[in-house]
């Protein structure tokens, strides 16, 4: 385990959770586009679990537990919600956007797959958790 | 760490309307842009022009206030341009097909040139 750290559940603390992962994740030595795409991942998983898990009650901490093997690293983000963890499922599409067809929003879920190599979302009556998956092997050889 | 809200300042300048802006471009920042994109309108330029430069963090919220924007632009028949993007930004850009819509920039004498 490299790191085990919680936010409040607070607009504009998802900065925060990106921050302190990107301290944890220092003796990895990500080259700066992985550790910036790593990033982006770690503050749109975090919104999502402050905004649809937590309601934004500060009270309900985001917990972010942060590991690596030799070969991949894992970013952990646990809320308290319970039900099926919420995601817009709606593919973004820019052009329908900008006709009034899809909201505006909705780039959250779309940002991260694109940011790490992989993303598995679990949960059950307590807790939603979402965890990233960055291939560390393929830093090296200009993947993701 | 405190969120920076987003500052922006309008001048006007041969190529266009600038927007420059300062800080974080998130949920926060829908008044500041609304507002300032507005006053950005009020000549009537041909062309809006987005000075990230003093932007450090974007995120899907605002993200989506881009799109606003963008469609904001199309409605009116205006070109909206974007410079000083970090290339982490420039790369969300690409992705989520903005840059196919809004012109991207390194620099303000080339955003100028490329809006002329």
């Amino acid at each position: 385990m490299l790191a085990e750290l919680s936010v409040p559940s607070e607009p504009g603390n998802e900065r925060q959770a990106m921050e302190k992962v990107a301290v944890a994740v220092e003796g990895l030595g990500l080259p700066a586009p992985a550790l910036e795409r790593l990033k982006t991942a770690v503050a749109e998983a975090t919104m999502n679990a402050m905004e649809h898990g937590n309601h934004y009650r500060a009270e309900l901490p985001v917990v972010i537990e942060v590991s690596a093997s030799d070969t991949e690293l894992f970013v952990k983000i646990t809320d308290e919600g319970s039900g099926p963890p919420a995601f817009d499922s709606e593919i973004p599409d820019l052009e329908a956007k900008l006709e009034g067809v899809q909201t505006p929003r909705g780039w959250g879920l779309f940002l991260i797959k694109s940011m790490v190599d992989k993303m598995n979302v679990t949960g059950d009556e307590h807790h939603h958790t979402v965890e990233l998956i960055l291939h560390l092997d393929d830093r090296a050889e200009g993947g993701k | 760490m405190a969120v920076r809200h987003l500052e922006v300042e309008v001048r006007r300048e041969p190529g266009g309307a600038v927007l420059d802006l300062r800080g974080e471009i998130n949920g926060f920042a829908e008044e500041a842009l609304g507002t300032a994109y507005a006053e950005a309108e009020r000549d009537n330029p041909e062309t809006i022009l987005l000075n990230f430069e003093g932007v450090d963090y974007i995120n899907s919220t605002g993200i989506a206030l881009i799109v606003g924007l963008l469609a904001r632009a199309r409605a009116t028949k205006r070109r909206l341009v974007a410079y000083g993007l970090s290339d982490h930004y420039v790369e969300i850009f690409n992705i989520t097909r903005l840059s196919d819509f809004v012109s991207v920039f390194p620099d303000e004498e080339t955003a100028l040139s490329g809006a002329a």
